[in-house]
């Protein structure tokens, strides 16, 4: 339970600094605020140093947060959410409907869910819901397989029957009688998916394909990356934002693993 | 008792605030073959099991169990054969080297002599084709064969004496007779000292010399088996020895049945 | 039919449709895109005027419909030709002849290494579940599985070629350098030594903790307590018989993994500026090559489809309860 705890302080703190943001950090994170590659702790208007164009990085850092957090919340969300779907129908109805679905889950699989990701924004530019959009269609077919496998399982199930009788339509029956039930498991996908989008949006600014309005940790880790030789701290950084808030995530979803697991 | 194997002296066993065993002290010659019987719960299997020193590392142990001096190594001088034959066998090793690897274990054999002490003894459990047999994957055999292998595997190691923890009751009756003749058989040609832990009244008669009663965790009476039989003094024994005799109910809900408003 | 035949035949029936659905997928996904290769390559070269552009468009088929494009790709296709690179004015074939073969030198030494060293690390950990060695692993490999593969690199690249000067900072090998055999070989080793590490962490994070979860779970298998009746050494219950047990699942997880690692390459491949497979698909999504990306889209799928089947070949020969063909 104490790593449980521990993951989920450090993700209330993320969320908060998500959050409040712009009280933290006021201005535009992405506007020059002094000189340039000022290294941290050397100014005291720059606790964690400036860029190459004299941009704040504790600045970058705080409202990065933001864009961080909101992609990866949504997109988890996403591919839960339609993983679920097609995973209800694919093992509700069965049949040929299975086969396809199965089929077509299979060829997302088959494909890098980062290349899918990548070939997406291509198709439709980045911002933050193609890239929500981008990373959940890469990220959705785990959670079909244990929705359907978990389907499966309930739809011979005694209160599935009773539906029946009581003449229940077969969506209906699906949608409001089987996928609450089966959601348990699916749910506990949630943290790696969240942990997955993160660090998809993170390797995606990172090659610059990242929403170009936004400050992201990867497309400041790109940045720094220009100066690593006399300015390494200005990867490292972001980077450890980045480490930090995975771990979270991580640390969160073993947490509820286990407490799932000691549950009869 | 004139030379005394096995002696147990006040043992008491616990897990927690549940009390297993309660002052238990017993004694086995050597050569002896000893029944313990019991229904579930009464804690014949946790005696058995103490004698064996394999006792969930929870279980709080008080008492002496002793070797005629000194303590004995699993596998070369304690045998033991539980209830789930395929529970004891690793399921993706070749039995041949299930059993070798006691022998060559306990013996100091070379593989190759304990491949062909395994096919030796595969055969003396009356596998048929014991040497084709030594590839063969647990899952290749029936729940019978398994048996009878845990049973060259256990007896591998020449042990002095064989702790069998209910060998039979995962079996249906025919294959059962099979197992418990052959046990018989190995028991009386290698000199084995036997403890038997059984809820079958009748295999205890026939097979033990001696037979000790448990009853909810306490040793309730000890004696020949014949005279036991014939002259109960504990009313559970009575009991016990009714419900075996009235043979028209089914054997395997005969001891759950007990009317336990007749116990004291 | 042999039982191997069987199996490579049932396998090449379920992946054809897979496949399919990749393509058409990938097609639609790209019809899609505002701009076609065209537009993109008169950005790149400048000024051209509306007769040479509609030109351009018919020679590269791209004033037909969509259905008719698609279907002249499949029947390109059909004969082991993947379309034109407009970027690179070259086969699409040949692009990805010449940066697979990188790619998948990286990929296969960094999913060995991480199987090998994580599986290992995973039995040290799963030997003693609860121990303090398990404890210190199981955290390390939670810390180590949420460090990005790319900014991992970058680290690498300061601590080990920028301040230590050991190792190159990038490159699959020197540039100019006519070393040949062996000496080459080693220049390459030496130049995929930080990309394998940056590449591989994460799923040595990974085969740690599945290694070792697996073995946690193994230990209360009744199986266990009788081998421990059999006063089998610990050493040898642990090696032989918990970690044997534990390890096919991992072995499961090779396949699709590889469909992750591919993904990793194309960053890490960046960071290193290695010519690979991966660092094509970035290049393919910046250049608007259309055929190029279709074409590294369908052969990493076939990538994965193989090295699926692999794993499920040497699965067959590993768990005894599996026949393949049966």
């Amino acid at each position: 339970m104490s790593s449980f705890r521990i993951g989920a302080a450090l993700l209330l703190l993320l969320v908060l600094m998500a959050l409040f943001a712009p009280v933290i950090a006021p201005g535009d994170p992405l506007a020059i605020s002094g000189q340039a590659m000022l290294r941290p702790f050397e100014s005291e208007a720059h606790l964690l140093g400036t860029d190459r164009l004299g941009r704040d990085v504790f600045a970058g850092l705080v409202h990065g947060t933001r864009t961080t957090l909101l992609v990866a919340f949504f997109s988890a969300a996403a591919a839960l959410i339609i993983g679920s779907i097609v995973g209800t129908i694919s093992g509700f109805l069965g049949g040929v409907t299975d086969i396809v679905l199965m089929r077509i889950t299979e060829a997302f699989q088959t494909v890098p869910g980062f290349l899918l990701a990548l070939a997406t924004i291509s198709v439709t530019g980045p911002s933050v819901p193609t890239l929500v959009l981008a990373i959940s269609l890469g990220n959705w077919t785990q959670a079909a397989r244990v929705t359907r496998a978990e389907v499966l399982s309930l739809r011979e199930r005694d209160f599935v029957a009773a539906a029946r009788t009581l003449g229940m339509r077969p969506f209906e029956i699906a949608f409001r009688e089987i996928l609450p039930n089966a959601f348990g498991p699916t749910a506990s996908l949630a943290a790696i998916s969240v942990a997955t989008a993160i660090l998809i949006e993170a390797a995606l600014s990172f090659l610059g394909f990242g929403d170009p309005n936004r400050v992201t940790w990867g497309s400041m880790i790109a940045e720094g990356r220009t100066v690593l030789r006399a300015a390494p701290y200005l990867s490292i950084v972001p980077g450890i934002a980045l480490v930090v808030t995975v771990l979270s995530v991580h640390l969160i979803g073993r947490g509820l693993s286990r407490t799932e697991r000691l549950q009869p | 008792m004139t030379d005394s194997y096995l002696n147990v002296r006040n043992l008491n066993v616990s897990y927690g605030s549940t009390t297993a065993l309660k002052d238990v002290s017993l004694q086995l010659e050597k050569g002896g073959r000893l029944a313990l019987i019991g229904m579930s719960g009464s804690g014949k299997s946790t005696l058995a099991m103490a004698v064996a020193g394999l006792l969930p590392k929870q279980a709080r142990i008080d008492g002496t169990i002793d070797f005629a001096g000194h303590r004995p190594k699993l596998g070369s001088e304690i045998g033991v054969l539980f209830q789930d034959a395929s529970g004891s066998l690793d399921p993706v090793m070749k039995v041949g080297d299930q059993i070798a690897e006691v022998v060559a274990t306990h013996l100091g054999m070379s593989w190759i002599a304990a491949r062909v002490r395994a096919a030796e003894l595969l055969d003396r459990v009356k596998i048929p084709k014991a040497l084709s047999r030594l590839n063969s994957y647990p899952h290749e055999f029936s729940g019978g064969q398994k048996q009878r292998i845990a049973l060259a595997a256990a007896l591998a190691g020449n042990p002095s004496i064989l702790i069998a923890d209910e060998p039979t009751s995962a079996l249906d009756t025919v294959i059962q007779r099979h197992i418990v003749d052959l046990l018989d058989e190995l028991v009386k040609d290698g000199g084995l000292t036997l403890l038997f832990v059984t809820h079958d009244i009748a295999l205890a008669s026939e097979q033990a010399d001696e037979i000790a009663v448990l009853y909810q965790g306490e040793l309730v009476e000890t004696g020949a088996a014949s005279q036991l039989l014939r002259e109960p003094k504990h009313p559970y024994t009575k009991a016990l020895i009714d419900t075996y005799i009235s043979l028209d109910r089914p054997r395997s809900t005969r001891l759950p049945e007990l009317n336990m408003a007749d116990l004291p | 039919m042999p039982p191997l035949a069987a199996f490579f035949l049932k396998r090449l029936l379920t992946a054809l449709p897979v496949l399919f659905i990749v393509l058409v997928g990938s097609f639609l996904l790209l019809e899609a895109a505002s701009g076609d290769a065209v537009d993109a390559y008169i950005a790149r070269s400048g000024a051209m005027d509306a007769e040479q552009i509609t030109q351009l468009r018919t020679e590269w088929g791209l004033d037909k419909g969509p259905l008719y494009r698609f279907g002249a790709y499949i029947s390109t296709l059909a004969h082991g030709d993947l379309g034109w690179s407009t970027a690179f004015e070259r086969p699409v074939t040949s692009v990805i002849a010449e940066r697979l073969p990188v790619t998948l030198l990286l990929m296969s030494i960094a999913t060995g290494l991480a199987f090998f060293l994580g599986s290992l690390l995973g039995v040290v950990a799963g030997a003693r579940p609860g121990s303090l060695r398990d404890r210190i692993l199981s955290t390390g490999s939670l810390a180590l599985y949420a460090v990005p593969g790319f900014w991992l690199g970058l680290v690498l690249i300061v601590v080990f070629a920028v301040d230590l000067r050991w190792l190159p900072i990038g490159g699959i090998e020197s540039i100019a350098s006519d070393k040949t055999g062996l000496a080459r070989l080693g220049d390459i080793a030496v130049h995929l030594i930080l990309p394998v590490c940056a590449l591989a962490m994460v799923y040595l994070a990974l085969y740690l903790r599945l290694m070792r979860d697996r073995m946690a779970e193994i230990w209360r298998d009744p199986f266990v307590k009788g081998l421990e009746a059999r006063g089998l050494s610990r050493r040898r219950i642990v090696w032989r018989h918990v970690a044997r047990n534990a390890v096919l699942p991992a072995i499961t997880m090779l396949g699709w993994q590889s469909a992750a690692m591919l993904g990793g390459s194309v960053v890490v491949e960046s960071v290193f500026n290695i010519p690979g497979f991966g660092r094509l698909a970035a290049e393919a999504v910046a250049r608007r090559d259309t055929p190029l990306l279709l074409g590294v889209l369908l052969c990493s799928a076939i990538t994965v489809i193989i090295a699926n089947l692999l794993v499920d070949l040497a699965y067959g020969k590993l768990d005894p309860r599996v026949r393949i063909g049966r």
